[in-house]
């Protein structure tokens, strides 16, 4: 479950963000839906180190392998003399090699790109077109409830307290929304 | 060159103190090889088809000069420019040291014939026809090329194999003088010899190994199969 | 980053300033399209006659076996690098000023590859064999040759328009999102596909931060040795006049010098065409300016060096190729020494010249005539009079050609045309990304930036 609520402006969001993190709630549940980028730390902690840049070199090197096969592969598969230059010529072979790794790579981080950003998503999520207009989003992830949630991967040891994430889920929801109002929230959804 | 494992290596020796320009040669070729027949406005406006040419020249000033020809046909170099910038292996090398064409591979980058120093290669800008009788004599050896293909001289490929393979079919190599192509066969001065390189006692390698003997473009290290003879000292005679 | 006019506007004003582009068509758009189709359609016309015909409906000849097809994929491909240099390099130099026009460049570069990739195709001998090309497990049982130049450049070329796509894409992402929540109907649908449900998550734009910037690292290496390529096709033949070794980096610079002024003939056009003068201000245009000089000098310095070697050495054919040039395409070689040299380097040398739209119109268009005659100059000549005497010739292109290149022409200007019309043609989202960069807090009496350090 997810609680949005839409601020009209960076300050308000950021009271906002303060105030769930003060009420126990952790700032891995909490982030920001923006139209404009903001540095990290402006809303909410960002920046965890990802594997998905891997990909890139991953590709890259995929492409390197195809590239050879390519120009020495069917050079060699089936060879055909020509101009007293050797079958497998080692300055054709480095082009097409730099040509093809260097495409794969681009390809490579973009799927990588979409894989770490978990785009396209599974299941329709939620937004409210009143971001695009400059307002800010504050998205709250309403665990389960009734157990004490582990420090997750950015929440700082001592703001997962668990409060929260004891009570059942509605009570979550509602504690969410509630203050996200006192905030400043011009309106919330839930889902 | 040192990968070939064939033993022959086709050359041809021109004898420029011979040459007459006479124009058998290219007459001899034209019939040999389905060479499309071109009008005078293809050949006026450099479309024409032929694959042996022979160059003039004047030498000297009024009154004292010289018409000098060459005889240029495919030089069938063994660094060929040609070769190796064909996208589609179109052009590419023989065993026997031939630059062979093959017609239906070719798609018509023409990146062949801007890259042969000797612009030997003739491309069909247009769909040759052959007037009603002339089509009776075409070579059913021979593809007749369809338009938009690069083509040049083969030494005559067609009768090279038939040589070849009567050769085989008897056990033993061909013979120097077996094969001749047709401008060599024509040629009334015996300007044009033609041979196997490869064996040293051929009258083609013997005539190569002559003082008088020079390539064309020589400096360009394409290594040709064709030698040129000419000089001796008379020059400007 | 200072001297950008801070204009006191709301997100919703920005956007819908920046996003009018898309609303629906005039009775001019529709002429417009209309008439540019009408020209594509005649080059489609002249390429079928000589597909009927054969290649002789070209000025082509024995020597000169390429002409002004080639001529254009030289020059298209040239124009294909400006996305690259002012997306991709001031990018990475963190030049906030590209930010208006960057969107277009990126869609220019796609589109320029595009229509350049065509021309190799259409001036095949055989165009309906041209699959002979492509690697694939086929029944001739043959692969094509890579030790041909021409599949270098068709394998850089590919790599180039998937690369410079996936480059646009990338960057039209979030724009994408935003054209999603404003649209209704089918167009909401579509953007919504091509968002990919980007939401704008906090996570979402630290990842797509660092993937542009490595797509920006990536797509210039790319760039380079496309056009590096190019200049192979023509510097590894044994044809005097090609046969040079500073014919990739003088491509290269060639390339951005063409890529720069069409840049800058686009950011004319489209200021005008959508009303974007609070965007599009003179001082991109002096930036801009700036940049061409540079180019320029470079360009002139390279064409020097390459010129004088060859008069130095005065080895008989290749200054031949140069004497014949001079003395036959006199005319077109002031035209393009005026164009790509004289006059950008006299002009940008002066602000207000820089800064004048009138001024850098002209300049933009004469640079781009002169680069189109160069690649001619480049190609013609040298094939004319190679080593052969006997075989010399003279080239002059047909009406076949010369409609195909204006179909070109045409053709770009239609892709964009219809472009801007359906996706954001400027990058909503990095002008008002560099809204927020720029906003000011209070301290005292002082103002100081909110944000400081971020790009």
């Amino acid at each position: 479950m997810e609680v949005l609520g839409i601020f009209r402006d960076i300050a308000t969001a950021g009271q906002g963000v303060e105030a769930l993190v003060k009420a126990g709630f952790a700032e891995g549940q909490i982030t920001s839906l923006t139209s404009v980028p903001y540095p990290d730390g402006v809303l909410v902690p960002g920046g965890r180190r990802s594997w998905w840049r891997w990909l890139t070199l991953a590709g890259g090197l995929v492409g390197a392998g195809a590239g050879f096969g390519l120009a020495a592969g069917t050079a060699w598969l089936y060879p055909v003399q020509t101009g007293d230059k050797p079958i497998i010529a080692l300055y054709p072979t480095a082009i097409i090699v730099f040509e093809v790794a260097l495409l794969c790579a681009i390809v490579g981080t973009v799927v990588g790109m979409f894989l770490e950003m978990r785009l396209p998503p599974r299941d329709k999520r939620l937004y409210d077109p009143a971001i695009a207009e400059g307002c800010i989003g504050i998205s709250v992830t309403v665990h389960a409830g009734g157990e004490v949630v582990a420090c997750g991967e950015a929440g700082e040891a001592g703001t997962c307290i668990g409060v929260v994430a004891a009570l059942a889920a509605p009570e979550q929801r509602e504690q969410a929304e509630e203050i996200m109002r006192q905030a400043g929230a011009l309106r919330t959804r839930t889902e | 060159m040192g990968k070939l494992t064939s033993p022959y290596r086709w050359g041809m020796v021109i004898d420029l103190d011979r040459c007459t320009g006479c124009g058998a040669c290219v007459v001899a070729c034209q019939a040999e090889n389905n060479v499309a027949l071109c009008d005078k406005q293809q050949i006026g406006e450099g479309r024409g088809m032929h694959w042996l040419r022979i160059e003039r020249f004047w030498v000297g000033t009024y009154p004292d000069v010289r018409v000098r020809f060459l005889p240029v046909l495919c030089q069938h170099c063994h660094d060929a420019p040609c070769e190796p910038v064909c996208p589609v292996y179109a052009s590419y090398h023989n065993p026997d040291g031939l630059n062979g064409q093959v017609y239906n591979r070719c798609v018509g980058t023409r990146y062949c014939g801007n890259n042969c120093p000797y612009a030997v290669r003739v491309f069909n800008f247009y769909q040759h026809e052959w007037p009603p009788p002339l089509a009776d004599q075409l070579s059913p050896d021979i593809t007749v090329r369809s338009r938009g293909v690069m083509e040049k001289c083969s030494f005559c490929i067609q009768r090279i194999r038939r040589a070849k393979e009567e050769a085989t079919g008897e056990g033993r190599l061909v013979r120097d003088g077996e094969v001749q192509p047709a401008c060599a066969q024509t040629c009334p001065a015996e300007a044009l010899v033609f041979g196997n390189l490869a064996d040293p006692h051929s009258r083609v390698a013997r005539l190569a190994r002559s003082p008088r003997r020079f390539q064309l473009l020589e400096q360009l290290g394409t290594h040709p199969s064709v030698y040129y003879l000419k000089g001796g000292g008379r020059e400007h005679v | 980053m200072s001297d950008i006019p801070v204009t006191a506007k709301s997100a919703g004003q920005l956007n819908g300033e920046l996003l009018s582009s898309l609303r629906p068509p005039s009775r001019r758009w529709y002429l417009l399209v209309l008439l540019l189709g009408a020209v594509v359609a005649w080059g489609l016309f002249a390429f079928a006659w000589q597909l009927t015909h054969g290649m002789y409906v070209t000025g082509k000849n024995r020597p000169v076996m390429w002409g002004f097809y080639i001529t254009g994929f030289v020059f298209w491909v040239g124009l294909s690098h400006s996305g690259t240099m002012v997306s991709a390099i001031l990018r990475l130099s963190q030049a906030n000023w590209r930010r208006p026009i960057l969107r277009a460049a990126e869609a220019m570069t796609v589109f320029c590859i595009a229509v350049a990739g065509l021309f190799p195709l259409i001036h095949l001998g055989r165009n309906w064999t041209f699959f002979y090309m492509m690697p694939y497990p086929n029944q001739r049982g043959l692969w094509p040759n890579f030790r041909s130049p021409l599949l270098w450049d068709m394998t850089a070329i590919t790599a180039y328009i998937i690369g410079s796509s996936l480059f646009l894409y990338l960057g039209l992402l979030p724009d994408l999102a935003l054209a999603r929540d404003r649209a209704s109907g089918w167009r909401q649908r579509v953007y919504g596909v091509l968002a990919m449900g980007w939401r704008g998550s906090a996570h979402e734009w630290s990842v797509y931060r660092k993937a542009s910037i490595l797509m920006a690292a990536l797509i210039i290496p790319v760039a380079i040795s496309v056009h590096s390529i190019v200049a192979w096709d023509f510097a590894v033949t044994v044809v005097p006049g090609w046969h040079s070794t500073i014919f990739p980096p003088y491509f290269v610079i060639g390339a951005i010098l063409s890529g720069v002024a069409a840049v800058i003939t686009l950011m004319i056009v489209i200021r005008k065409a959508f009303q974007l003068e609070d965007y599009l201000t003179p001082l991109h245009f002096d930036n801009m300016g700036k940049l061409l000089l540079v180019i320029s000098l470079l360009w002139t310095y390279a064409y020097f060096v390459e010129v004088q070697t060859t008069w130095y050495a005065h080895e008989p054919i290749e200054w031949e190729v140069f004497s014949f040039m001079a003395g036959t395409y006199t005319v077109p070689l002031l035209l393009m020494l005026i164009g790509n040299a004289l006059l950008p380097i006299v002009t940008m040398c002066f602000q207000r010249l820089r800064r004048s739209i009138a001024v850098m119109l002209v300049v933009s268009l004469l640079v781009n005539v002169g680069m189109f005659i160069e690649r001619f100059l480049i190609i013609v000549p040298s094939l004319a009079h190679k080593n052969m005497p006997f075989v010399w010739g003279s080239y002059a292109p047909s009406w076949v050609e010369i409609s195909v290149n204006l179909a070109a022409v045409a053709g770009f200007t239609l892709l964009f045309t219809l472009f801007a019309k359906f996706f954001p043609i400027v990058a909503v989202t990095d002008v008002r990304e560099l809204e927020v960069l720029q906003a000011e807090v209070p301290l005292g009496r002082a103002k100081l930036p909110a944000i400081v350090g971020e790009e």
